[in-house]
C-alpha cells in the first residue's frame, strides 16, 4: 500500500476539485506524484498543526492509483537498462492501446495505457529517472509515516527559495537597463525628472 | 502560573532555545514537559485531543519582547531569530485579545510574519502599507501604538475593526470592502512621483480579494504606468466566506485559484533553470543577456498562465515565498526595497490562515470571524436565542420556494455564510452560484440568467450592492429584468462600523423607475416577501433586511411564505392624532414607541408600508387625513422611503392642508462601529427617540422630555 489513503483521513481526502486536470491528459513532465501540488486545508485529518498538512493519495489527473512505482508498472527491475524499459513500452503500449482493447474494459486500459506512456517518458530520460530514482527511495516509506510530507514540503519551500533568489537577481539586473531609451513610461519618466532635479 | 508556556507558541524552535528563554525558578518540570510537548508534536497523532497537549492563557500572556516594542521603529536593530520571538508573542497577543472582544482571527493570525516583516524592513508611516479590506491587520495595528487599545476593538469609540486613517497615521487608507488596495497604492505611488518624494508603496491583497475585477484594473494601469511599487499577494488558498460551507472547506472558485496552486510549483522551472544556467557556463559569460531571455521564456512556459498573467500585465513577478518563513521574507523585502528603479514589483507569499492556533487551522473556516472565546478551547461564547437569524429565515425561505419551483437559482459573491446560501448550496447544489468577489459579474450574470427564463436571487449585502450600481440600473432595470435581490445587512450593522453599514440602499434602488422595493417588518413578512420576489416575474425587484434575529412572530406552515399583494401596506395599531408609519425593521421601534407613548395616555396608530415602491398610496391618503401628525421612520439615508412617501403628498396635495409629515431617518453622516444599540442610539432611531419625536411635534415638550430621561 505505497499510495493508499492515509489511515484517519476522511473520505473527504478523495474529493476531486472541479478544476483537476482530466483524466485524458498525458502530462507534459513528470507529475505522477502523490502528492498534489494544490493545498487542501488542514481539515483533512486529526494530525497535528501547522508546518505539514495530509496530502490524500490522489494524483494530478484525479483517480487514486493503488499500483507501485513505475518499474514495478513496467514490470521491470530498478536497475533497468534503457533497452529494457524500451521493450516493457513497447509490449505494454501495444497490449494496452485503446483500439485493441477488450471494448468492456476501455477506460481501465486507456487509463493503464496513459500510465505506461508517462513510466517511460520519466524513465526513459536520465535526468528525469535519476530524480525520479531519488524520490521513489523517499517514497518506499511513505505509507508508514508522515515525514515523507514534511521533507516534501520543505523540498518544495526551498525548491522555492532558489526560484525567488534567482527572481531577485533578475529584478536587480533589469534594474539597471530600466530607464533607458526611447518610449519610455510615465513611471521612467518621472523617475528620470526626479534623478535630474535631484542632482541640480 | 503561566509558565506552562504553550508550544505552538513556538513552531519551529528547539527545547534548547526555550531554555535559555524561560529556565529560571522552578521551571525544570515545565521545560521537561515543553520538551515533551515538543518532541511529541513532531510525530503525527491521528486523533490527539489538543487539551492534551498544551495550554492556552486565559490571562494575558507574557511577551517580554513585544512590549518594548511601540513602533516599528523599535523594530528596526532586531535580529531574525528576535523577529522570529517578536512574531510568536504576536500571535499569542492576538489571540488573546479577540478572544476577549471578537473579530476576524483567522486572517490576522495568518500575516503575522509578514507584518513582521513589513515593519521591520520598511519606514512606516513614510512609506505607505495599504492592507486591503483591512481585517488582517490586528497585528498591523498592535506594532503600530495601539496595542493598548486593543480591548476597545470594534466597540463604540474603540479601535476600528479595519484600517482607518483617522484613527492612526500608520493606517495609509481605509478599507472595508475588496480588492481596493492597489489602485489606492498606485495612487499613491503617482501622487509620490508627482510631489517628488521617496517612499516606498506597499498592498497587501489576498487571493480572495483577487477575484474582483478592480484590482485587474489596477495591475492594468500600474503596468502602463511603471511606477514604483510593491503589491503582495497574500494567497492562503481561501476565496471565499468564510472559507467553508457546512460540510467542509470550499474548493476554490474559480480558475484564477488553480493558476495560483500552479505557479507554487516549482519544480519544473527549477531544472529548466539550472540547465539553462550550466549552458551559460559552457558558453560562457557574453551570453548573459540569452540566457536572460531563455529564463523569460521558460518562466512563461513551464509556469502556465500564473506568473505570465501578471507579467503581461507589467508587474515583475517574485514567488512563490513562505510566508511564515521570517528569514525568507526580510530577505526579499529588504532587497526589492535597496532596488532603485523596479517599476512595480508583485510577490507572491504563500501563507496559512490562522496559522499557529490549531483550532483555527482545523476548523473548517479557519475562524474567519468569530465572537469571543475561549483560548484554551476554542470554544465561542454565542448566546443562545430564541429566535434564528434574519439570514437563516431567508435561506429557509428560499429553500422553501425552490422546492416547488424549478426555476428558482441563488447567487452570491463570495459570501455564502453570510448570506445563509451555504445552507441554500447544500440543498440544492447545482442551483447555487459562487461567483467569488465579484458582485457587478453577479448582477449581470443573473440578468443573463433571467432572459433564459431561470429566476435569480442575488443574495448580495446592501453595502456591497453599491459597487454593482451600474449593473443593476443597465443591465437589469433598464431592460425590466426579473431579478431579485435579497440585500442582507440593511440599516446599521454594529461592529463592522461605516464600510458595512446598508444605509442607502432604499435611496438607490426606489429611484430606479422599474424596481419593487420592499421590506419586511419581522421574520414571517421576510417569508411571504421572498414569496412576492419569487411570483414577480415581469420586473426586478428587492427586499432589505437587517442584521439580528428575528422577533419571535409565528412563522408560516412549511416555511412556505405567501405572495403579498404588491403595493399595499397593513396597519398594526389603530389609534388617533398621530400615525406612525415605518419601513422594514424600523416598525419595530415604532411598536416600541407606541406602547411608550401609550403610557403617557395617547393611543397612536402604527402601520407598516410594506413596500416602498409601488408606495401603498390609499394607506398615505387615509393615514394623512385622519391623522395630524404622520411620522415615517426608515433605518436609512436621506432620500429613500420619507422622501417617496413626500414627494406622493405633496403631489396629491395631502401637504396643503393641515397634516404634518416628519421623517426619521438616519443622520446625514457615518455612524462609528459599536454595538448596534449604541449605534442605534447615536442615530436617534430608538423607540425613545420616536416616542419623544411624537410628543415634540404635538408641542408636549415635558412628555418628550420625560421620555427621553
Amino acid at each position: 500500500m505505497s499510495f493508499g489513503v492515509v489511515p484517519g483521513s476522511s473520505n473527504q481526502a478523495l474529493h476531486v476539485w472541479p478544476n483537476h486536470v482530466p483524466a485524458t491528459r498525458i502530462g507534459g513532465g513528470y507529475r505522477w506524484r502523490v502528492a498534489p501540488r494544490r493545498r487542501e486545508g488542514s481539515w483533512s485529518a486529526g494530525l497535528s498543526s501547522s508546518s505539514f498538512r495530509t496530502r490524500a493519495a490522489v494524483d494530478e489527473r484525479g483517480f487514486v492509483t493503488a499500483k507501485g512505482s513505475f518499474y514495478e508498472l513496467l514490470g521491470i527491475s530498478e536497475g533497468g537498462s534503457y533497452d529494457e524499459i524500451k521493450k516493457a513500452y513497447k509490449q505494454l503500449a501495444r497490449k494496452y492501446h485503446p483500439d485493441v482493447s477488450p471494448p468492456d474494459r476501455t477506460e481501465e486500459y486507456t487509463r493503464r495505457f496513459i500510465e505506461v506512456q508517462e513510466a517511460y517518458e520519466t524513465l526513459s530520460d536520465p535526468g528525469r529517472r535519476a530524480l525520479y530514482d531519488r524520490d521513489l527511495t523517499r517514497g518506499l516509506h511513505l505509507a508508514f509515516s508522515t515525514r515523507k510530507r514534511f521533507d516534501e514540503e520543505l523540498e518544495d519551500r526551498s525548491g522555492w527559495r532558489d526560484c525567488w533568489q534567482d527572481q531577485i537577481s533578475e529584478l536587480k539586473r533589469r534594474s539597471m537597463n530600466k530607464d533607458v531609451g526611447e518610449n519610455l513610461s510615465w513611471g521612467a519618466q518621472m523617475r528620470r525628472q526626479r534623478a535630474e532635479s535631484s542632482i541640480e | 502560573m503561566a509558565l506552562a508556556l504553550p508550544a505552538f507558541f513556538f513552531p519551529s524552535q528547539k527545547p534548547s532555545l526555550l531554555s535559555s528563554h524561560w529556565l529560571g525558578g522552578a521551571d525544570l518540570h515545565s521545560y521537561q514537559h515543553q520538551y515533551r510537548l515538543l518532541k511529541t508534536r513532531k510525530k503525527p497523532c491521528v486523533g490527539a485531543s489538543l487539551s492534551e497537549r498544551g495550554e492556552y492563557h486565559s490571562q494575558r500572556p507574557p511577551t517580554p519582547l513585544l512590549d518594548t516594542i511601540n513602533f516599528p521603529i523599535h523594530m528596526k536593530n532586531l535580529s531574525i531569530k528576535e523577529l522570529k520571538q517578536l512574531a510568536d508573542e504576536l500571535r499569542s497577543d492576538i489571540i488573546f485579545h479577540v478572544s476577549e472582544t471578537g473579530g476576524h482571527l483567522g486572517s490576522s493570525l495568518g500575516v503575522v510574519e509578514l507584518t513582521v516583516a513589513l515593519h521591520h524592513a520598511f519606514n512606516a508611516p513614510q512609506d505607505k502599507i495599504l492592507w486591503d479590506v483591512g481585517h488582517q491587520s490586528y497585528p498591523h495595528k498592535i506594532l503600530t501604538g495601539r496595542r493598548d487599545k486593543m480591548p476597545t476593538l470594534r466597540q463604540k469609540n474603540g479601535l476600528s475593526g479595519f484600517t482607518k486613517r483617522s484613527e492612526s497615521e500608520y493606517d495609509s487608507f481605509g478599507a472595508g470592502h475588496s480588492s481596493t488596495s492597489i489602485s489606492a497604492a498606485l495612487g499613491m505611488a503617482v501622487g509620490r512621483d508627482l510631489k517628488g518624494r521617496k517612499n516606498n508603496v506597499i498592498a497587501v491583497i489576498g487571493d480572495g480579494a483577487m477575484t474582483a475585477g478592480q484590482a485587474y484594473e489596477a495591475m492594468n494601469n500600474a503596468g502602463y504606468l511603471d511606477s514604483d511599487m510593491i503589491v503582495i499577494l497574500n494567497d492562503n488558498n481561501q476565496v471565499s466566506l468564510p472559507t467553508a460551507n457546512l460540510d467542509g472547506p470550499i474548493p476554490p472558485v474559480g480558475a484564477l485559484s488553480s493558476a495560483l496552486s500552479r505557479l507554487q510549483s516549482s519544480r519544473p522551472l527549477r531544472e529548466l533553470r539550472e540547465v539553462a544556467k550550466g549552458v551559460t557556463k559552457q558558453i560562457g559569460g557574453s551570453m548573459h543577456e540569452l540566457a536572460a531571455k531563455v529564463d523569460e521564456y521558460a518562466r512563461g512556459m513551464i509556469s502556465g498562465s500564473g506568473s505570465t498573467l501578471f507579467e503581461e500585465l507589467g508587474l515583475y513577478y517574485i514567488g512563490p515565498v513562505d510566508g511564515h518563513n521570517m528569514d525568507d521574507l526580510v530577505t526579499i523585502l529588504k532587497e526589492v526595497k535597496s532596488t532603485k528603479t523596479t517599476g512595480p514589483v508583485f510577490i507572491h507569499v504563500v501563507t496559512e490562515k490562522g496559522r499557529g492556533y490549531p483550532y483555527a487551522e482545523r476548523a473548517a473556516d479557519k475562524y474567519h470571524g468569530v465572537a469571543k472565546f475561549d483560548p484554551a478551547s476554542g470554544k465561542q461564547f454565542k448566546s443562545s436565542t430564541k429566535t434564528q437569524s434574519y439570514t437563516k429565515y431567508f435561506a429557509e425561505a428560499l429553500m422553501a420556494e425552490a422546492e416547488v419551483d424549478k426555476d428558482i437559482v441563488a447567487i452570491h459573491a463570495a459570501m455564502g455564510g453570510g448570506t445563509g446560501l451555504n445552507y441554500f448550496v447544500r440543498r440544492f447544489p447545482a442551483r447555487c452560484f459562487d461567483v467569488g468577489i465579484a458582485e457587478q459579474h453577479a448582477v449581470t450574470f443573473a440578468a443573463g440568467l433571467a432572459c433564459e427564463g431561470l429566476k435569480p436571487f442575488c443574495a448580495i449585502y446592501s453595502s456591497f450592492l453599491q459597487r454593482a450600481y451600474d449593473q443593476v440600473i443597465h443591465d437589469v432595470d433598464l431592460q425590466k429584468l426579473p431579478v431579485r435581490f435579497a440585500m442582507d445587512r440593511a440599516g446599521l450593522v454594529g461592529a463592522d462600523g461605516p464600510t458595512h453599514c446598508g444605509s442607502f440602499d432604499v435611496a438607490y434602488m426606489a429611484c430606479l423607475p422599474n424596481m419593487v422595493v420592499m421590506a419586511p417588518s419581522d421574520e414571517a413578512e421576510l417569508f411571504h416577501m421572498v414569496a412576492t420576489a419569487a411570483a414577480i416575474d415581469d420586473r426586478p425587484s428587492c427586499f432589505r433586511y437587517p442584521r439580528g434575529n428575528g422577533v419571535g412572530v409565528p412563522l408560516p406552515a412549511r416555511n412556505k411564505g405567501v405572495p403579498l399583494e404588491v403595493g399595499k401596506g397593513r396597519i398594526l395599531i389603530e389609534g388617533e392624532r398621530v400615525a406612525l408609519l415605518g419601513y422594514g425593521a424600523a416598525v419595530q421601534a415604532c411598536l416600541a414607541a407606541a406602547s411608550l407613548v401609550e403610557q403617557h395616555g395617547l393611543k397612536v396608530t402604527v402601520a407598516d408600508a410594506r413596500f416602498c415602491k409601488p408606495l401603498d398610496r390609499a394607506l398615505v391618503r387615509s393615514l394623512a387625513k385622519s391623522h395630524e401628525v404622520l411620522i415615517t421612520v426608515e433605518e436609512g439615508s436621506i432620500g429613500g422611503f420619507g422622501s417617496h412617501v413626500a414627494q406622493f403628498m405633496a403631489l396629491d396635495g395631502l401637504l396643503d392642508g393641515a397634516t404634518k409629515w416628519r421623517p426619521m431617518v438616519l443622520p446625514d453622516g457615518y455612524i462609528d462601529h459599536g454595538s448596534p444599540a449604541d449605534q442605534l442610539e447615536e442615530a436617534g432611531l430608538t423607540p425613545y427617540h420616536i416616542a419623544a419625536t411624537v410628543f415634540s411635534i404635538l408641542g408636549q415638550t415635558r412628555e418628550a422630555l420625560e421620555i427621553m430621561s
